[in-house]
């Protein structure tokens, strides 16, 4: 499968689900399964609890994460007692989860194994950079739940996002719903020069002029009704540090000063609008970028809905695909083909 | 009372220990938990050490420093893990970790203080033996987990367990009996190392408080102290490094203050925002300072050991005890009466007591404290605004206004005399005119000029540049 040789580009990967059930293990364990650890120092962890036999919220049967040998694996020292598999340990953290702290191990056998790792972004992130240090190639975290925040492109540089008829069981809604997160994913990075401008500035709105000044617009918040873009006229670039909601986005749109305007905002999730919103910008001429993003490198399916409910795996492939223009896998069927 | 208990006193003690580049968490929390010193040996062998930190400083370079810096990052909180092993516990693979992760840090850490002829500045148990009984493949790695070496059978299942993956639940079980074994037989070799590990740990957090303290001497310009014979404290050149920061942020100086105090009460009076609470504020902390062993900020200081330290600030009012700001005052004070009486060596530094009531009754209750607070074993500095009788007292007078700005120099007076120079300063702040002329009226005052005769130099009203706002200068 050539998405496996895609994800060696990069040094960190994160798997998302979109919701619960949509298959998130699944993908975890198919790509654990087939890098080369031969030629690829790995290290894995969750965001809070994961790899639970069970679903701690559906009670449905859940895959455990199987370790190949000479794999790293961080967890919480619960987890770590709990371990199945003969491995070694390499760091105990000050890094506290609610299941104790979070220890670093190296598999010396393969085997099935807990992954609880930091609860935190800062502290995945401290983990994540722990790891390059001490010469790990690839870490890989499991983004628990639908947290999708945590596996920002501020933490991963390459994603894998899994869905499913856990989302929902309607398969347009579906195919929708996914292309939509799919097309913010995918929202271009912003130009070299002002991605060194706006990285370091972490809240406001921001405006840019021909010159390349910056401007902090002070009287707004990009949440509040009150918004206005008075002594604007010379508006290149408008970045949003925070939350994009759709108020704001009508607003920016209906202005005509801002028509040639390129609207800035950190990463895809802090884009908050509905896909009308978002695409009758897009449609009015309107410009979005990030100053951060993950690579996504493939989306994963599962057809079946905790309820019960099974679409059908083919034709949702193939929805998806020609919605997306990326590959699409129902991994459970690849596994048993 | 431990450092934990003084940390939060206003006179800025927290500001100079959140300063320390301490590396390690367990190093903070070890401090807070120490206790105050109270004797004038305690104090003199913990800057002895010190002493031998700041030379080691000056002798080797930074990145060295930052190399052990960088180590004692390492070191963690196992006081659990100790105490389970002084308790004859079987340590689980978390635990055993900790322990050799100590012990090498430990060892590693001993050998560079060696090198620097450091170790008998901070002793460091040899643990060697215990990485050792941990390391049985001579790794000097700090990693752990029953390896194959301990056992031979062991040994032989897992490599059955990775030729035969699907029998790896039974190999399992049967592993984890002969590893719990293995733990036991290691958990009974390290016990009489628990002792030991304690100290080492401690010594580890002793280290890096040392270098800290050190690191911040330079820094912050703070010197050490000698310690005072006679009860009497010196200092020359005394400052406030929080309030020295905040002012060289707005690019002003702090002006140093030299005073000397001992059993004799001492009263300081001033013009307002002449730096009398600073001054307080200032002495307060360098006694917490060196009775915690760290650095003066100072030229030079002789400082006498006390039982406890009192600062009474006023404006204290304590809403959750429903007290008011004179009854929060008064009940503070009286603690240190009370403490007075005790056979305790006990420094009081008390800010303007009873200004917050009428000047009658004040005058008598600030009069009286002073032929109160005396004795052998009470040292008592106080400011006030008050005119009082100083009956045997020390007076100190801050200098006040010169040439418009503000002189904070304390200079030694005959009388506690208090200079009148609110309305001056309140009219020179911009202050409602009709309200400081209706003043001015009621105390029948001539208008343009008044000039108490102890203040003759300095203020007039009008012609003179002035500062009230120290904006060439100032403590407040």
């Amino acid at each position: 499968m050539t998405f496996i040789d895609d994800i060696l580009n990069y040094d960190s990967l994160s798997i998302v689900g979109l919701q619960k059930n949509t298959g998130k293990t699944v993908s975890l364990n198919y790509v654990l399964d087939r890098l080369p650890i031969d030629r690829k120092r790995i290290a894995v962890t969750s965001i809070g609890i994961d790899g639970e036999t069970t679903d701690q919220v559906t009670r449905t049967q859940k895959p455990e994460i199987y370790l190949r040998q000479g794999m790293y694996f961080g967890t919480s020292e619960m987890h770590y007692r709990q371990k199945r598999i003969v491995s070694e340990l390499i760091d105990v953290s000050d890094e506290n989860t609610s299941l104790g702290r979070v220890v670093t191990a190296k598999a010396l056998t393969g085997g099935k194994i807990l992954l609880s790792g930091p609860s935190s972004a800062s502290g995945l992130k401290r983990w994540m950079k722990d790891m390059h240090r001490v010469g790990l190639d690839l870490v890989i975290i499991d983004g628990a739940l639908s947290r999708l925040s945590l596996a920002s492109p501020a933490v991963s540089q390459s994603m894998i996002l899994a869905t499913g008829a856990a989302y929902s069981t309607n398969m347009t809604t579906l195919v929708n719903q996914t292309a939509f997160i799919v097309e913010l994913i995918n929202i271009p990075l912003t130009s070299e020069e002002q991605l060194k401008l706006l990285m370091p500035i972490e809240k406001g709105v921001w405006f840019v002029d021909s010159n390349g000044a910056l401007h902090e617009i002070k009287t707004v918040s990009s949440l509040s009704q009150e918004i206005h873009f008075e002594g604007m006229d010379d508006c290149k670039t408008l970045y949003v540090a925070g939350a994009l909601v759709d108020g704001f986005l009508e607003k920016v749109r209906k202005n005509p000063k801002l028509k040639t305007t390129e609207l800035v905002v950190r990463d895809f999730t802090k884009i908050f609008v509905t896909p009308q919103q978002y695409r009758l910008f897009l449609k009015l001429g309107g410009k979005i970028r990030v100053l951060q993003k993950s690579k996504l490198i493939a989306v994963t399916v599962n057809p079946t809905s905790p309820l019960g409910v099974v679409l059908d795996s083919d034709t949702l492939c193939a929805k998806l695909t020609e919605a997306i223009h990326l590959p699409v896998y129902d991994l459970m069927k690849e596994q048993c083909n | 009372m431990q450092l934990r208990d003084h940390i939060e006193s206003p006179c800025g003690l927290r500001y100079v220990f959140e300063q320390l580049e301490l590396q390690a968490g367990y190093t903070r929390r070890w401090m807070l938990d120490m206790p105050m010193m109270r004797t004038g040996e305690e104090i003199a062998q913990s800057y002895e050490v010190l002493r031998q930190f700041v030379d080691f400083l000056g002798r080797v370079d930074t990145p060295y420093i930052n190399t052990i810096q960088f180590r004692l990052q390492g070191l963690k909180d196992i006081r659990t893990t100790i105490k389970n092993l002084g308790h004859q516990a079987v340590l689980d693979d978390i635990e055993l970790f900790e322990v050799k992760h100590l012990a090498i840090l430990a060892v590693d850490v001993a050998d560079r203080m060696k090198t620097h002829g450091l170790d008998q500045a901070v002793e460091i148990p040899d643990l060697n033996e215990v990485i050792t009984i941990l390391d049985p493949d001579g790794l000097k790695m700090a990693s752990f987990y029953v390896y194959d070496s301990y056992c031979q059978e062991l040994k032989e299942l897992r490599i059955q367990m990775r030729q035969h993956p699907d029998q790896q639940e039974d190999l399992l079980a049967e592993c984890a009996e002969i590893e719990e074994g293995v733990r036991r037989d290691l958990s009974k070799q390290l016990y009489r190392f628990a002792k030991p590990l304690e100290e080492a740990q401690m010594a580890l957090a002793r280290i890096d408080m040392n270098l800290a303290k050190a690191l911040q001497m330079k820094q912050l310009g703070l010197c050490f102290p000698t310690i005072s014979k006679d009860d009497t404290s010196r200092y020359e050149a005394m400052f406030h490094p929080q309030v020295k920061d905040a002012l060289a942020q707005r690019k002003r100086a702090f002006q140093p203050v030299t005073l000397t105090y001992g059993l004799k009460p001492t009263l300081i009076t001033g013009a307002n925002m002449g730096g009398k609470t600073v001054v307080l504020k200032t002495l307060t902390l360098c006694q917490y300072l060196f009775q915690y062993g760290f650095g003066i900020p100072a030229q030079s200081a002789d400082i006498a050991v006390k039982d406890e330290v009192f600062f009474c600030i006023g404006d204290e009012q304590s809403i959750e005890k429903g007290l008011s700001s004179f009854a929060a005052e008064m009940k503070n004070i009286d603690a240190v009466i009370k403490a007075s009486r005790e056979n305790r060596k006990i420094v009081a530094l008390i800010d303007e007591p009873a200004r917050t009531t009428n000047p009658t009754e004040g005058t008598a209750l600030v009069s009286a404290l002073v032929k109160v607070l005396r004795g052998d074993n009470v040292s008592l500095v106080m400011t006030t605004h008050y005119d009082i009788e100083p009956t045997d007292a020390h007076c100190l007078r801050v200098k006040g206004f010169e040439n418009g700005t503000m002189n904070y120099e304390l200079v030694e007076v005959q009388d506690g005399e208090v200079p009148h120079e609110a309305l001056n300063i309140a009219e020179s702040l911009g202050i409602d005119k009709e309200w400081i002329e209706t003043a001015r009226e009621i105390l029948n005052i001539p208008n343009s000029v008044y000039l108490t005769p102890s203040n003759s130099r300095g203020l007039k009203s009008k012609g003179v540049e002035f500062d009230p706002l120290g904006e060439k200068g100032g403590n407040e």
